[in-house]
């Protein structure tokens, strides 16, 4: 497979990713895209090994290392901060049993976990798991600039 | 390190992408490795030379050592 196709089916992947997601929040089956993302990941992982085209040698082994180790260096200071403010959050509330509930059936009480904070929670989540893919592209550009990537010469088209 | 793999390139007339593909690597990496902003692992280093049919010794030399003839 030439690579020009590998990454037309990534952009395919994607959005059909994005088609079953939806279907899952309308299913309301979790499960659907869980499934199917964890799929298509593999799919696309097994797939780049048929790129003709050689894309990977050791220079680019050792600076996707490089930036990998970085980005968990900086990224799990982050996480770790955000956590540690997220507990202060939950420890300020009242521990253990909770007072009986007054209001409306169906309701939750003001100091519970409602479905909403949850979704809302997951899309934190990502938000921070898409922090952490900007600060891996940004030590992968730094790396691959020191090691020659853009460097053009005499030979260059 | 420096190296002279230019040199052996233009005494086979090689390009740096036909080198490249001779070793297994991109030219990219060829290209660092030239202007010395990589430095190769030892065994890219043997393949080089091998290729060349010389020693490590004649393709690549510390930063400081004078260059060889």
């Amino acid at each position: 497979m030439k690579r020009n196709t590998f990454y037309l089916l990534v952009g395919i992947v994607a959005l059909i990713e994005v088609g079953i997601f939806w279907l899952s929040v309308e299913a309301e089956r979790p499960i659907l895209i869980q499934v199917a993302f964890v799929l298509g990941v593999i799919l696309l992982y097994a797939v780049r090994r048929t790129v003709e085209e050689r894309m990977e040698d050791e220079r680019t082994a050792m600076i996707t290392q490089k930036a990998a180790l970085r980005t968990l260096e900086t990224f799990w200071v982050a996480f770790f901060a955000i956590s540690l403010g997220s507990a202060v959050v939950a420890f300020s509330r009242p521990l253990g049993l909770r007072p009986p509930h007054l209001g409306p059936p169906g309701t939750a009480p003001p100091d519970m976990l409602e479905l909403p904070f949850i979704g809302g929670f997951a899309l934190f989540q990502m938000a921070l798991l898409c922090l952490m893919i900007f600060l891996y592209v940004g030590f992968r550009v730094y790396y691959a600039r020191k090691y020659g990537d853009w460097d053009t010469d005499e030979e260059q088209d | 390190m420096k190296n002279r793999i230019k040199v052996y390139r233009a005494m086979h007339d090689l390009t740096q992408e036909g080198l490249a593909n001779e070793l297994g690597v991109t030219r990219q990496t060829i290209l660092a490795i030239e202007k010395g902003k990589y430095d190769p692992s030892l065994e890219l280093a043997f393949k080089i030379a091998r290729f060349f049919g010389v020693t490590i010794e004649d393709i690549f030399f510390y930063g400081d050592t004078a260059e060889r003839p």
